[in-house]
């Protein structure tokens, strides 16, 4: 994924630099032009003659936001292209005039340097920070609950089959409680994985109370010792009271440590609006975002992990077991603006 | 933020309001607005420019018709091309048909063929449904589980492996059914041997339709993944499910210019009965989260048979009880209040949040407690004292307390609607809706 924005951003990068470039070689230029009769008539930074004397006095080149107006109206339509939510947008965008309008660029800096830097704080401030799941297993008490949320059909209990898997293969024993007794064929989806995994699982008849699954899997864990239960639930809309009810409930009765928040990243502006209902109405302490090999663009997972203002944990790439990556936002920025696009 | 939306494109329009000519500045702030609404809506970014530009160029260029204000001109060209976006609704025919279902993984395909075979069913159409999904665990068992419950012949093998076997077994095996509705397992763009899979499902088939199942959260990947498909077994429908989110359905518009097809059905819901004919105009309104009164007003003629319900003599402001009763009698019908309520163009006028807090039970109270008025009190309200509340409260069987809180609903709803009334007045949307239901 990101190959599609990692070209975007690269061409934007240099669209940047060249403006700021061309700018201050007509600086440069005008350095000379500037009659001496207009010195003393403009004060106010940043007029000419401001920029003049910063460029003759530090060696340094102000920025001005009028350079960088153009190519930044391109980079906001690259990330609108890109499924990065139009509130989210704006963000990155100001964040990048703000840095960039107004500062001083010393002569001889490379451009480049500026500009991917300015870059790479905008993704990084919205990416927020990864979580590392096993260590969070590691380091609290025995068992850890993990409850799965998200709207229908984004995933979830494929994500909680890769999860168990990942999980096993790092050594934490695991549980999963069927909590999706709602939909026809979850109980036997979930089933046919934790059998082909070799995981233990939880699970009433279709229709039951979801609460009640969860409660029994988290005293399986608790009478014999299990690392990790996974809580698989339904999938339901947030502007449903009744169903974001229920949840409340299976919150209470179950008392996750960690509430997951699941979505597609191929889902457009309403990732923002649903990731926030979520968060108001159960919380969410870290997301997963699936279907990541859809979409070699991945605007969704900046706009969603921005929104929730949580980590992001994995990635879900793929239909088999081990299609699921832990995901480490240095990384994916790395990758974003990395050379070889 | 959708709300929001809707109110500032109407604030734009607002400022062409008593214009003789068109004003640049005012129609480029319209566009601008426009194309915020859009895209938040998952329009693709290329359509939306495409669109803003045509708006532009000809609200500028073309001339107001006689007798047509500025607004109304402009109005009727961002109408115009937003439906020649929106494209018309495709074709259903009914008659024996085969169709393919296509799209993404967690689509909502299974949940849709379920919702399709019992459409067709309640047309009067033997249908029968075969499950092609050999990948994901349990697919058998969710179709096969909502078929039964409509008695609708389900086939598949959860044990067979290859889906080109399953289907051509179960066209054998089902034989005299007239519509067949082909399940497929979800598939990505990306994924070459399951699009080749498709392909063959499609050869094997000879299927009449293949509609595209798209997920109205869609971003702008819809795209994409619909020429993918396209080019793979030529889509010639599209269907847009989990319309009952707060999504909007953009992302399948971009499918629909794609594969040049029409927006065949919408979902709505969990339940097998949620799927509706697509309609551009309800379709339109929910994009920009503008009000849509002909859609209101379509909707009350189907449930409420003439006279019944007056809307004109609501929207003059002779609101009775007796009016309410009629209301609440008639939503019942028509589904949730606020649904109703989305649907008329407001302006700005917000109703009290109490006014949505009814409940259908408390719906169902205030009906019999109204039952135990006068013909007298229904016309005239205002001749309620606490005696004949009392003798009211008695006669229904609840407390002057909850009398008291019907009538209290009763004034909120009334001076809603004069609101309506107001708004109505200086923006005439009826009338403008009345015209382009003409065009």
């Amino acid at each position: 994924m990101f190959e599609g924005l990692r070209a975007k951003l690269h061409k934007i990068q240099g669209g940047l630099s060249q403006s700021i470039e061309s700018a201050s070689d007509k600086e440069a230029a005008e350095k000379e032009a500037v009659p001496p009769s207009t010195v003393g008539e403009k004060e106010k930074n940043p007029t000419i003659l401001g920029k003049v004397k910063v460029l003759l006095t530090d060696r340094e080149f102000l920025i001005n936001e009028k350079d960088i107006r153009e190519p930044l109206f391109e980079l906001e339509m690259i990330l609108l292209e890109n499924d990065v939510a139009l509130p989210v947008t704006e963000e990155i965008i100001s964040h990048i005039r703000k840095d960039l309008a107004g500062s001083r660029r010393k002569i001889g800096e490379p451009v480049d340097t500026i500009v991917a830097t300015a870059l790479r704080d905008a993704l990084l401030d919205v990416l927020g920070e990864g979580f590392d799941l096993v260590s969070y297993i590691r380091s609290h008490d025995k068992p850890v609950k993990i409850l799965f949320t998200g709207v229908n059909g984004t995933g979830k209990t494929t994500t909680v089959a890769k999860v168990g898997s990942y999980l096993k293969k790092n050594g934490c024993s695991v549980v999963i409680g069927a909590g999706d007794t709602f939909r026809a064929g979850a109980l036997e989806q979930i089933d046919v994985h934790a059998q082909r995994l070799g995981i233990k699982i939880i699970q009433h008849q279709a229709g039951g109370d979801p609460s009640a699954v969860l409660y029994d899997a988290v005293q399986y864990a608790e009478a014999h010792h299990i690392d990790t239960v996974l809580a698989d639930t339904a999938g339901r809309f947030h502007n449903r009271v009744n169903l974001m009810n229920q949840l409340d409930k299976i919150r209470r009765v179950m008392k996750p440590d960690l509430i997951v928040y699941v979505d597609e990243a191929v889902a457009g502006n309403d990732a923002v609006v649903r990731a926030h209902e979520f968060e108001k109405a159960v919380g969410a302490d870290a997301v997963i975002l699936t279907k990541a090999d859809m979409d070699p663009r991945g605007g969704a997972a900046i706009s969603i992990a921005h929104t929730i203002g949580k980590p992001m944990m994995f990635l879900g790439t793929g239909q088999g077991y081990d299609d699921l990556i832990p995901f480490s936002p240095e990384q994916v920025v790395g990758d974003l603006l990395s050379e070889e696009a | 933020m959708i709300d929001r939306l809707g109110t500032s494109l109407k604030d734009a329009l607002k400022k062409l309001a008593g214009k003789t000519v068109v004003d640049r500045a005012a129609v480029e702030e319209l566009v601008k607005d426009l194309q915020r609404a859009l895209l938040q809506a998952d329009v693709n970014v290329k359509l939306v420019m495409q669109l803003s530009q045509a708006i532009k160029t000809r609200s500028l260029e073309e001339e107001p018709p006689k007798g047509m204000s500025v607004r109304e001109h402009v109005l009727r060209i961002v109408y115009q091309e937003l439906v020649r976006l929106v494209g018309s609704s495709g074709e259903v025919r009914l008659e024996p048909q085969r169709i393919l279902m296509a799209g993404l993984q967690g689509s909502g395909k299974t949940t849709t063929t379920a919702k399709l075979a019992r459409y067709f069913q309640r047309k009067g159409l033997k249908t029968a449904v075969i499950c092609a999904d050999t990948f994901r665990p349990g697919a058998y068992d969710q179709l096969s589980t909502l078929c039964a419950k409509i008695n609708i012949s389900c086939y598949g093998d959860p044990k067979e492996k290859d889906a080109r076997v399953i289907v051509r077994d179960g066209l054998k095996t089902l034989g005299n059914v007239e519509v067949v509705i082909i399940d497929t397992q979800g598939r990505h763009a990306l994924e070459e041997d399951l699009i080749q899979e498709i392909i063959d499902l499609n050869l094997l088939t000879q299927a009449t339709h293949r509609w595209l199942v798209i997920d109205a959260a869609l971003g702008q990947q819809a795209r994409d993944q619909a020429r993918r498909f396209h080019d793979a077994i030529n889509i010639d429908g599209v269907i847009i499910t989990k319309m009952d989110g707060t999504a909007k359905g953009g992302g399948a518009l971009s499918a629909v210019t794609e594969t040049s097809s029409g927006i065949v059905f919408i979902g709505s819901g969990e339940t097998i009965e949620d799927l509706e004919r697509f309609e551009p105009d309800s379709f339109i309104s929910r994009l920009l989260g503008m009000g849509d009164l002909k859609a209101l007003v379509e909707r009350a003629q189907e449930t409420v048979t003439g006279g019944e319900i007056d809307v004109n003599a609501m929207m003059r402001g002779k609101f009775t009880l007796r009016d309410m009763y009629k209301q609440l009698e008639a939503l019942n019908k028509m589904g949730p209040l606020k649904q109703i309520m989305s649907m008329i163009p407001m302006g700005n006028v917000e109703l009290p949040g109490e006014v949505y807090e009814v409940t259908s039970a408390k719906m169902s109270r205030y009906r019999y407690i109204m039952d135990s008025m006068t013909g007298t009190e229904l016309d005239d309200p205002s001749v309620l004292s606490s005696s004949r509340i009392q003798r009211i409260a008695s006669g229904s069987g609840s407390s002057p307390e909850e009398v008291r809180e019907l009538i209290k609903y009763y004034k909120n709803m009334k001076r809603a609607l004069k609101g309506v009334r107001g708004a109505g007045g200086k923006f005439n949307m009826q009338r403008m809706m009345k015209r382009f239901g003409g065009m």
